[in-house]
């Protein structure tokens, strides 16, 4: 897969295969957006994205991108690298806020309320919209500290014991605590890969956020690790909102409810995941879900 | 670690640093000016703060041009008391002190200072006249077949200047213009020897500038060398290569005598006695100057003048002259030691 | 792969063998260089140290003489304690212990072997126990830097006598105390607890060491916390303009700016302008904050710059605040590259002379400092000064001094790594 996207990329000219590179130009000259193909509005969605255009500096990254993300789902957004889904991703919580050049345009709201008003305060925003990074990236503090540091800086609690509790909670929650629940006070950067990933997990749960965005959460980890998240994610879904990206596909089939597939800043389609890998719409979305390109 | 606390320290500091601006009185005295006059200034105020009740004076070695323009800056506590000079203040450096309020200045001459031309004691001592030792360091030197005209220094060895002197390479360790000595050198040395020649002499009457370029330029080419004003390392020089000669203040040779010897000049050798007595023509007379209005604000100013023209300290068996400074005749001594007791301005 | 790379792809062949060994060859000479550079610049090291060991460590050890002082009741009629002779009291004890010298210029140059300082000693003895009064006391009093030198093999006593700062009765009087066992040398405690003096057996560097102590205390105490707060927020803060780029291009610039110019403008400022005190620790503290500062600023940059980006976006995805991001997370991981640059900063401060010229801190200052505007040096100053003096005896003090001074160096960079060591986080 990687090796055909790289090849793809470089644009042998005898490669018989779709010519990916001309499609580039194309989507270049032609400045008009891509429809979405399938429906991106759900009924009593979470969080709603109307007409979402980022750019970085005169660059734009993604444009006009209607979609919802719906309670207690798992939304993936795939799609080969550069296609704009991290983008969106990081607009949910506004961490693109903190690329310098970085300008978004249309409106995203959570539970109803826009999150880009001048009003809104990210702090907050982030608590109630977790993250969960590609790298594992516990603080270098002990487990307790980690999975302890949102609710204190947001204030949840004073109480040792109450705040012992909330660590403890996370971690089941995690799936984690069985296996660090002696040595809580270790360093949180001792642990394996797949015990950071899930560390960080805890860590965003903490603070009971209500959606979770996970980027790329499993690319650095190796299968059984993998397993292990997509495990976790499938039992976190009963309590939050989940938005994954990811490159693996089987990833995106095994763990989510609906899936939406981008290409160059656009979102080529979206629908419930069954339908989009048995019966995609789009020839992008075909092309990309059957390895054609990366 | 505590950021905190971190910040809370830099306030503390910077309101400590405030506070500190308020006060301003000081009970020490404050001297500057000539390195040459350093070594004994700082012998008497060591004496001074060991046996009196007043703090030891704080003495900045300046030279003399830089310690005037402290001393000339104003009157109050934030300049200094005392100038020390190796030369007499200058009618400019009067004007200043006295457009910034330094009107009464009370002047002491405190003694003589040898400049020596020394070399190693292991090669053989050397009779020189100061005319020689300008055509051996002066850039350009009179054409000896055109009478009248100056050319490049062509002379290479001693003996190319006269016969009688030994036949090795002119190389002298001096100092940088930047140092009083080498002024001191340049004034008593080149311009006297220049002087001999007649041409030179009416020049200083005709053309001022010509007469300063031809007798204070030295050589370029390589026979002088700027040693830096550290005159202990030309000493370690010197004995390094015998053949080479050293310009430097008395009190290195006196300290030194082991291993370095000074040149006769003028067929006078320099010794104690000769520079006492006023016939070794290398020597310069050395002062300190006194801020009047300073006097009863600054406690031990009139004590410390008082130390410095004792017989205990400039007679000619003080400990100033252990120090290598050269005393004044008897009568001299006493006449500025009463000049001083009276506070005589200039 | 493609074909038509078979030709170069033979592996153990003849041409691949002698392109390796030729590889490997350069790579050796590559290292023999290496290891040379460093063998050149380990033997120039050595070369300082031995030279400067070799010429100094005998300033720690000081010639001292005996002698039977008679505290007579007669001299301390008067009240203050401080009027009596004291120096009277050395002469007395120097001609009972030669009573054949007489005559008047035997008898100065007697008295010179003994260090002008002793009757200080003696005054400080009386001060601290009246009741030496009235009796009789052996006692060691520091010998004359001449002495001193002679015993020390620094002066030849074969040179002709004219040439010799010591005649030859003294050199007599020397042997006889040497016979007598009233001569030897002990450990030089003067130099480790005295201010400076003219007389290189009574000049001790412990002014110079507080002078410098008390002027890299406010230099630490202001230029760390104001150079980590400048570092801190144009790392994280400041807006990338052409305002924060000047600001950068001149931090550079001050890095690199000859240390005599934060003299000069210290003399401006601080002396002319604010009125503080001349030559005080409190001014070249100042000075020497401006100097460190730039220094400062450029290691916690680069200390902030190499903390991961994963470690601010976990902060920040958790909703902590960005002043949070830095003081919990960003801070603490810089700390360690901060405090290398701090102290490393210090250290240049320490060994500078040049700032502290303009500001008056290079002069002869006996008294040793008690606080931040007292009068003082610093210990770079004290060897300048030292270096400069003509008595002979201040060589092996200047050697000394240097000593010091890089015992002082070695615990600070001694320090910046326990410091790095303690605080650094594990990963």
């Amino acid at each position: 897969m990687e090796l055909t996207s790289q090849l793809a990329n470089q644009s042998f000219p005898t490669l018989p295969t779709y010519d990916f590179a001309a499609s580039l130009e194309q989507t270049e000259a032609q400045s008009a957006v891509r429809q979405t193909v399938g429906n991106p509005f759900l009924d009593n969605p979470r969080m709603t994205c109307r007409d979402v255009a980022v750019f970085y500096g005169e660059k734009q990254a993604i444009r006009h991108i209607n979609i919802d993300v719906g309670c207690n789902e798992v939304l993936a957004m795939i799609g080969p690298s550069g296609c704009g889904k991290s983008t969106l991703l990081r607009c949910l919580n506004r961490m693109n806020d903190t690329v310098p050049g970085c300008r978004v345009e249309g409106e995203i709201r959570l539970d109803g309320e826009n999150i880009y008003d001048p009003s809104v305060d990210v702090v907050p925003l982030r608590a109630r919209v977790g993250m969960v990074f590609q790298k594992p990236n516990p603080f270098p503090k002990s487990i307790f500290d980690n999975v302890a540091y949102g609710p204190k800086i947001h204030g949840f609690t004073t109480d040792k014991a109450e705040l012992a509790d909330i660590v403890e909670t996370s971690l089941i929650k995690a799936g984690l605590w069985e296996e660090v629940k002696d040595r809580l006070q270790e360093p949180g950067t001792g642990l394996s890969g797949g015990q950071q990933q899930r560390l960080c997990i805890a860590r965003a749960i903490a603070v009971s956020p209500e959606v979770i965005l996970m980027d790329e959460p499993c690319s650095a980890l190796d299968p059984i690790a993998t397993a292990k998240i997509e495990e976790l994610i499938a039992e976190l879904r009963e309590q939050f909102s989940i938005v994954i990206v990811t490159h693996a596909m089987q990833q995106a089939s095994r763990v989510s409810q609906r899936t939406a597939y981008f290409h160059l800043g656009d979102l080529i389609e979206v629908g419930p995941t069954e339908r989009i890998f048995t019966n995609p719409r789009h020839r992008l979305t075909e092309d990309y879900i059957t390895g054609r390109f990366g | 670690m505590n950021v905190k606390s971190l910040f809370l320290a830099s306030a503390l500091t910077m309101t400590l640093v405030s506070t500190g601006t308020a006060m301003a009185a000081r009970d020490a005295i404050s001297i500057v000016g000539s390195s040459t006059v350093y070594p004994f200034s700082t012998a008497v105020a060591e004496q001074f703060g060991k046996t009196s009740n007043f703090k030891t004076p704080k003495i900045e070695s300046t030279g003399t041009g830089g310690g005037f323009k402290l001393f000339c800056g104003g009157v109050g506590v934030s300049f200094p008391d005392i100038s020390n000079a190796s030369r007499a203040i200058k009618d400019s450096e009067k004007e200043t002190c006295t457009a910034n309020g330094v009107k009464d200045i009370v002047e002491v001459k405190i003694g003589y200072d040898g400049i020596v031309l020394a070399n190693a004691k292991t090669a053989a001592p050397m009779k020189l006249t100061r005319k020689e030792i300008y055509l051996a360091l002066a850039k350009e030197v009179p054409d000896a077949a055109h009478a009248g005209k100056f050319i490049a220094n062509p002379y290479k060895t001693w003996k190319d200047i006269n016969p009688e002197l030994p036949a090795t390479a002119i190389e002298v360790l001096g100092p940088p213009p930047t140092s009083g000595t080498r002024d001191a050198f340049v004034e008593m040395v080149m311009v006297a020897g220049a002087e001999k020649f007649d041409f030179i002499k009416a020049m200083s009457k005709s053309d001022k500038n010509a007469f300063k370029a031809a007798t204070e330029t030295l050589r370029e080419d390589g026979a002088y060398i700027e040693a830096g004003e550290n005159d202990n390392l030309i000493v370690q020089k010197l004995q390094a290569n015998p053949k080479a000669f050293g310009i430097f203040g008395f009190s290195f040779l006196d300290q030194n005598a082991d291993v370095v010897q000074g040149a006769v000049i003028e067929g006078e050798v320099p010794t104690f006695e000769a520079i006492s007595a006023g016939k070794y023509p290398v020597s310069r007379p050395l002062f300190f100057y006194v801020k009047k209005a300073h006097i009863d604000v600054i406690p031990g100013i009139k004590e410390f003048t008082a130390e410095f023209t004792s017989e205990k300290a400039w007679g000619p068996e003080g400990y100033l002259a252990d120090k290598g400074m050269i005393p004044m005749p008897d009568a001299e001594r006493k006449q500025v030691a009463a000049d001083v007791a009276s506070l005589k301005t200039m | 792969m493609a074909t038509e790379n078979k030709q170069t792809m033979k592996p153990f062949s003849v041409h691949m063998n002698k392109d390796l060994q030729r590889r490997y060859r350069a790579e050796k000479r590559f290292q023999r260089c290496g290891i040379a550079a460093i063998a050149i610049a380990l033997s120039f090291l050595a070369l300082l140290f031995a030279s400067i060991i070799g010429s100094g460590y005998t300033a720690f050890r000081q010639t001292f003489i005996e002698l039977d002082v008679h505290f007579s009741e007669d001299l301390f009629k008067d009240e203050n304690l401080a009027a009596a002779d004291y120096a009277g009291l050395i002469k007395q004890a120097l001609r009972t212990a030669f009573p054949e010298v007489k005559e008047r210029r035997a008898l100065k140059s007697l008295y010179m072997l003994v260090s002008p300082g002793a009757a200080f000693s003696l005054q400080d003895m009386v001060k601290e126990d009246s009741r030496l009064i009235g009796s009789r006391q052996k006692i060691w009093v520091p010998a004359n830097d001449d002495v001193d030198m002679l015993i020390k093999g620094q002066m030849k006593a074969t040179e002709a006598e004219a040439d010799r700062r010591l005649k030859d009765d003294q050199l007599g009087w020397i042997g006889q105390l040497e016979k007598d066992g009233k001569l030897e040398t002990r450990f030089n405690t003067t130099f480790f607890t005295s201010g400076d003096s003219r007389e290189p057996e009574l000049a001790g560097i412990w002014g110079a060491v507080k002078g410098s102590f008390y002027s890299l205390l406010i230099t630490l105490l202001l230029s760390f916390p104001i150079g980590v707060a400048a570092a801190v927020y144009l790392e994280e803060f400041a807006p990338k303009n052409f305002w924060t780029d000047i600001i950068e291009v001149n931090i550079n610039n001050l890095a690199a700016v000859p240390s005599i110019i934060f003299g000069l403008l210290g003399l401006a400022i601080f002396i002319n302008f604010w009125g503080l005190p001349r030559s005080t620790p409190l001014v070249g503290g100042l000075v020497l904050t401006l100097m460190t500062l730039p220094v400062i600023i450029i290691a916690g940059r680069a200390s902030l710059k190499s903390v991961p980006p994963s470690i601010r976006e976990a902060a920040l995805g958790i909703g902590a605040s960005k002043m949070q991001m830095v003081t919990h997370h960003v801070l603490p991981l810089a700390m360690p590259g901060m405090l290398t640059g701090a102290i490393i900063g210090m250290a240049r401060a320490l060994g500078d002379t040049a700032p502290l010229l303009m500001i008056g801190m290079v002069a002869f200052i006996v008294d040793i400092p008690g606080g931040f505007t007292d009068s003082a040096t610093a210990l770079p100053v004290q060897i300048y000064l030292w270096a400069d003096s003509s008595e002979r005896a201040f060589t092996e003090k200047t050697s000394a001094a240097i000593m010091v001074l890089l015992a002082f160096l070695i615990c600070m960079n001694a320090a910046a790594v326990i410091m790095r060591k303690k605080f650094e986080t594990k990963w």
